[in-house]
């Protein structure tokens, strides 16, 4: 199942013959970390985020399983519509969760993946502490206060552009320090 | 899998992460991309992930170094116990840091009107340097650096005065302020 495409995935699924519940679980395994950065993204809060992935790929089992997605080769495309949709009602309405949950949950679906469990936040701490300041102040307005650009050029007195390559830059450095086997005090 | 014929570049990966590509008309492309590519997902991944973890380490005042007003001020609205001291060119302030702090932050004011940036450098007991940072960015509105320590470092430090230097970066090399803290350690 692994090595599957995509669309190899949801055509088991639809088919519902003997190993389409495996090939649900690998689609699941394989969708459900894109729609939770989606819905973080544009949902901005990791309990909603983690909502929208469980009825996406709900709803996306039950229309394969139903052979309503005609173009299973476009799995991932679908799955993106199902995303956009659903992120819009959730800005709007209540989320009528557990009414929408209950009947359909299979037992695959409460595991949503979390952020990475394995960042090593002591380390992230010493590598955050070698950045030149400059660059530590861009990547805490950008990922603590959540400030765009624009907005970060703005309070530190440069140009938009300076503050992604500086921010770009830093994020390489924090991204190299992290991975490094390099011992640090 | 297949790997990826056309992967999305790290920086505009981030770019789209942190809303600073709005457009749909751009938005749109990288999020078909992201559905149907695991390569490029598990790299945005990897990016959001780091910025989780840094939000992570600042809300527990885990963070040495400069600090921006809006950051100060976020950071006391979201519940972090902030220290603060604020001095002018030539004051002392005796400090301590208490139960309950998470951060201790000293507020340096200064005439930045000519400086872009500065170095800050702190001077211990005899002289001894403990610390210089280098190429601050500076507000010439606010007219303020803030420094930053986390209150569980300070709590380690010995009574003792710090002697702090305001140096406007590049070839002039003006003093903007020297600073002093008398700190009294906290008990054992």
């Amino acid at each position: 199942m692994i090595d599957s495409t995509d669309g190899d995935l949801a055509r088991a699924v639809a088919a519902r013959a003997p190993g389409s519940a495996e090939a649900e679980t690998e689609l699941y395994r394989r969708f459900a970390p894109r729609v939770r950065l989606y819905g973080l993204r544009h949902l901005h809060d990791e309990e909603t985020a983690r909502d929208l992935v469980q009825q996406v790929l709900l709803l996306t089992i039950e229309k394969l399983r139903d052979g309503l997605v005609r173009d299973t080769d476009r799995i991932a495309s679908f799955i993106l519509g199902v995303s956009r949709t659903m992120a819009k009602d959730l800005k709007r309405l209540e989320w009528r969760r557990e009414k929408l949950r209950e009947p359909f949950m299979a037992s695959f679906l409460t595991e949503v993946p979390a952020a990475d469990a394995t960042l090593d936040v002591d380390r992230l701490e010493r590598c955050l502490a070698r950045l030149a300041e400059r660059e530590r102040v861009v990547v805490l307005l950008t990922f603590y206060a959540e400030r765009t650009a624009g907005e970060v050029g703005k309070e530190l007195g440069v140009t938009e552009g300076n503050v992604r390559v500086i921010r770009h830059r830093a994020i390489a450095h924090l991204r190299t320090c992290i991975t490094s086997r390099e011992v640090m005090p | 899998m297949p790997g990826c014929n056309a992967p999305i570049a790290d920086d505009i990966l981030l770019d789209y992460w942190v809303r600073d590509v709005t457009d749909s008309d751009e938005t749109d492309p990288i999020e078909e991309h992201l559905f149907a590519c695991g390569d490029c997902s598990a790299r945005l991944h990897q990016i959001t992930s780091l910025g989780a973890g840094l939000a992570a380490l600042v809300r527990l005042g885990r963070v040495k170094g400069i600090l921006s007003r809006s950051l100060l001020n976020r950071l006391q609205r979201d519940g972090v116990h902030v220290r603060l001291y604020s001095l002018s060119p030539g004051e002392t302030v005796p400090c301590a840091v208490f139960p309950g702090d998470d951060l201790v932050v000293t507020a340096l004011r200064a005439d930045f009107s000519a400086a872009d940036a500065v170095t800050l450098s702190v001077m211990g007991p005899g002289g001894s340097s403990i610390g210089m940072v280098d190429d601050v960015p500076v507000s010439r509105v606010d007219g303020e650096v803030l420094w930053a320590l986390p209150a569980a470092i300070v709590r380690q430090m010995p009574s003792m005065r710090l002697q702090i230097t305001l140096v406007s970066a590049g070839d002039t090399r003006a003093e903007l302020g020297t600073y002093a803290l008398d700190h009294t350690a906290s008990p054992a």
